[in-house]
């Protein structure tokens, strides 16, 4: 798999858990066969393993390639659709998303204000009007929801008070020019517009954009949360920031009681990354052999996401005062990119499912401890 | 990329788990360590018929010539049970040590009845402060006219002494031409030496051994003069990740007592693990041990394959010594107070933790050679 990926144009890193948002970029990858690599051949793609898959997006995150315009729907939608999607959906939507083709980005509509941890509680309604749904609601923390075509939807379409609150939830596709649909944008502390607020103000869609059962909403996000929890990206998304990291500390004079604990620092992070490649390649080999991945993609992104807060804090310890200094002056450690890294730092173990959460599926799920 | 192991391997760990299992009983290792020799010659002769001690040596010698992943997976096993024994001194230690030379005769007189139990023998290494200094060891050895030599100082933290048919020790020789350390081969029951035992926190048997004019023939002498540390040093990665089975092996164990501990007590009108933080805890104990397991079996396996693998194996040995240690302290934290007494089955896990953490060399000096392998 490495000796197809060969060379890369040198790319800007543009922050965020993806770097950069490149229609252009995801049409290379498309024609060479790279994107959807693990599904199904009818359907476009490779039905190669998520090993080669892991292998493929480290090459990619190591250069800071322009990966956002495809990248949730490559990981999660795509698979979501091949699994539960109709046939209209598949032949609709699964061409635009592995060829990257216009209308081909998705974004990702789960959390609300009171939903963020606890998903149940989403408030989002789509009540059923003839051969329509409408929706009412708000969605927060939509990354791409500015930029993308459509949006994945988790929904509420049951709202009797007496069924299980995981039983009471639908997945839709929406469109996002679809009338009613309002993205307003958050900015976030990085000073960066990634996320989203998105409102539904009496959004009428189609009942053809129902994904799978009505009310089995939440079923079908289980398996797509293993997904987007078991990827490398958790663990890469600051390989720039490592590497030059790296380069500095060779630089630095070696004879100072501070370059020691530099060095055997520098050596735990080696370890801990070494650690964190091997959790995620053992991850997608769990889900070659069939396997669902959830406690193991749990405790490895755990385990990632916080590596990569220590090692950007580690980093702007040992450059010391100029990695605050954002991009546009010239003394700002490494382009500005130290000072953004640390920035996006806090939401490394929220996004996705928090430590907290992830922990408690591991002890609950993996470990059968009891819930009460 | 396959995470699985070979049947064969698999085969020799399962009958490896069940045997230890039987024998190995929490009380019986706690005996054990409260008793003057310290180790079961009993089950050391089981051992030795199951052909535990050969496993990689060649058949000439009575081995199996089997993987080192087979070994690697033995001491995970040995590691679950904490037993205490002079394996890992004898057909480890000095039994690689030997292999590594190309003397003939050495090979032929020690590699049988070391692999078939019939001799212990062991490694002397730490000089009076405890230190490890391969190229200044504690003991000098001084050549006499007659060409024998003459073997003076102490050495601490001999493994098994007291049972130990013959000591590997290095010794810091003057020979001209030769100076550093040089490897003999001493009698255990030499005149002029002293063995004195001392009490460890992991209660397994450990030595100071002292050393009068205790004379040695040139014979004894192990390689050449001046080159002893290279056998230490050739052999002590394999060592060090046989070492990292056994911590990987504990630390299994230590998480499996304490799920199964904290699933039972109930406090508050519920199970403790149904308290969060103590679930947390938990996951954390199972992500040192998902993690340990990951990167020690990284190394054993390039070992198995030899591939070099000097950062890989400095990576295991760092991260290991840590993912026990700490482990064997959240497991305490959880057991609250019947954990700390000495019936309960956990302390020889804390134990053995820190007894292999400290064990040449630690987290800190691990961390150092993967900074060597990084450049920095």
């Amino acid at each position: 798999m490495k000796a197809e990926l060969g060379d890369k144009p040198p790319l800007v890193v543009l922050g965020g858990l993806c770097e950069g948002n490149s229609r252009e970029f995801s049409l290379k990858l498309a024609e060479k066969g790279w994107l959807g690599l693990t599904w199904p051949k009818k359907y476009g793609g490779q039905e190669r393993t998520y090993v080669d898959k892991m292998i493929l997006m480290e090459e990619l995150l190591k250069v800071n390639a322009p990966i956002q315009y495809h990248f949730l729907a490559d990981r999660q939608v795509g698979p979501a659709i091949i699994k539960f999607g109709s046939d209209w959906q598949k032949e609709f939507f699964l061409p635009r998303i592995v060829g990257a083709e216009e209308g081909g980005m998705f974004c990702l509509l789960f959390s609300e204000p009171n939903a963020g941890s606890d998903l149940a509680a989403a408030s989002t309604s789509a009540v059923k009007d003839g051969d329509s749904y409408v929706l009412n609601g708000q969605k927060v923390w939509t990354t791409g929801g500015h930029e993308a075509a459509y949006g994945w939807l988790l929904a509420k379409t049951n709202f009797d008070s007496s069924v299980r609150r995981h039983e009471t939830h639908s997945e839709f596709i929406v469109d996002m020019k679809t009338p009613g649909v309002t993205v307003r944008p958050l900015i976030n502390i990085a000073g960066v517009h990634s996320f989203n607020e998105v409102f539904f103000d009496e959004v009428k869609i189609h009942r053809k954009f129902l994904v799978g059962q009505e009310n089995a909403g939440f079923k079908q996000i289980m398996a797509q949360m293993d997904y987007e929890r078991a990827g490398i990206e958790r663990l890469l998304q600051n390989y720039h920031v490592y590497r030059r990291l790296l380069d500095h500390i060779r630089q630095m004079d070696k004879t100072t009681g501070f370059y020691g604990w530099v060095r055997d620092t520098m050596a735990q992070m080696e370890i801990e990354f070494s650690i964190g490649r091997l959790l995620c390649y053992y991850t997608a080999w769990i889900v070659d052999q069939g396997r669902s991945p959830t406690t193991e993609a749990a405790l490895c992104k755990a385990f990632c996401t916080q590596f990569e807060q220590r090692l950007n804090d580690f980093a702007t310890r040992v450059v010391g005062p100029v990695s605050q200094i954002r991009a546009g002056a010239k003394c700002a450690a490494f382009e500005g990119e130290l000072a953004l890294a640390y920035l996006w730092s806090p939401s490394y173990t929220l996004q996705g499912g928090s430590v907290e959460i992830l922990k408690n599926i591991v002890a609950l799920r993996g470990l059968g401890l009891p819930a009460k | 990329m396959d995470f699985r192991l070979s049947e064969d391997t698999l085969l020799l760990k399962n009958s490896a788990a069940k045997f230890l299992k039987e024998k190995c009983t929490g009380s019986f290792v706690r005996e054990l360590l409260k008793d003057e020799t310290g180790f079961s010659r009993e089950l050391w002769r089981e051992m030795a018929d199951l052909g535990w001690f050969g496993v990689i040596y060649e058949e000439a010698y009575g081995g199996s010539e089997a993987s080192f992943l087979d070994w690697f997976v033995l001491f995970e096993e040995i590691g679950k049970v904490v037993l205490p024994s002079p394996f890992f001194c004898s057909a480890v230690l000095a039994g690689l040590i030997i292999n590594e030379t190309e003397d003939l005769d050495l090979k032929r007189t020690y590699l049988p009845p070391i692999i078939q139990g019939e001799k212990i023998l062991t490694l002397a290494l730490h000089d009076e402060s405890g230190r490890c200094d391969f190229g200044r060891p504690g003991v000098t050895a001084e050549k006499s006219k007659e060409s024998d030599y003459f073997l003076n100082g102490t050495t601490i933290l001999v493994p098994y002494a007291h049972v130990a048919d013959q000591i590997l020790v290095l010794a810091g020789t003057k020979d001209p031409g030769a100076q550093g350390s040089t490897l003999f081969r001493v009698d255990g029951k030499s005149d002029g030496m002293k063995k004195t035992p001392l009490e460890i926190i992991s209660g397994e048997k450990a030595f100071e051994v002292t050393m009068e004019n205790v004379r040695v023939s040139s014979q004894n002498r192990i390689g050449e003069a001046g080159h002893g540390a290279t056998y230490v040093e050739k052999i002590w990665p394999r060592a060090m990740i046989l070492k990292c089975g056994e911590m990987l092996g504990g630390l299994q164990r230590t998480m499996e007592m304490t799920l199964d501990y904290v699933k039972e007590r109930t406090q508050f009108g519920r199970p403790l693990g149904s308290f969060q933080v103590v679930q947390h805890y938990c996951v954390d104990m199972a992500t040192y041990l998902e993690s340990a397991r990951l990167i020690s079996y990284q190394a054993a396996s390039l070992i198995g394959e030899q591939i070099p693998c000097e950062k890989e194996i400095a990576m295991a040995k760092a991260w290991c010594g840590e993912a026990y240690k700490k482990s064997t302290w959240i497991a305490h934290e959880l057991h609250g107070g019947i954990g700390f007494t000495e019936e309960y089955d956990l302390h020889p896990y804390y134990k053995h933790a820190k007894a292999s953490e400290l064990m040449i060399g630690d987290s800190w000096f691990h961390r150092s050679k993967v900074a060597d392998e990084m450049g920095i």
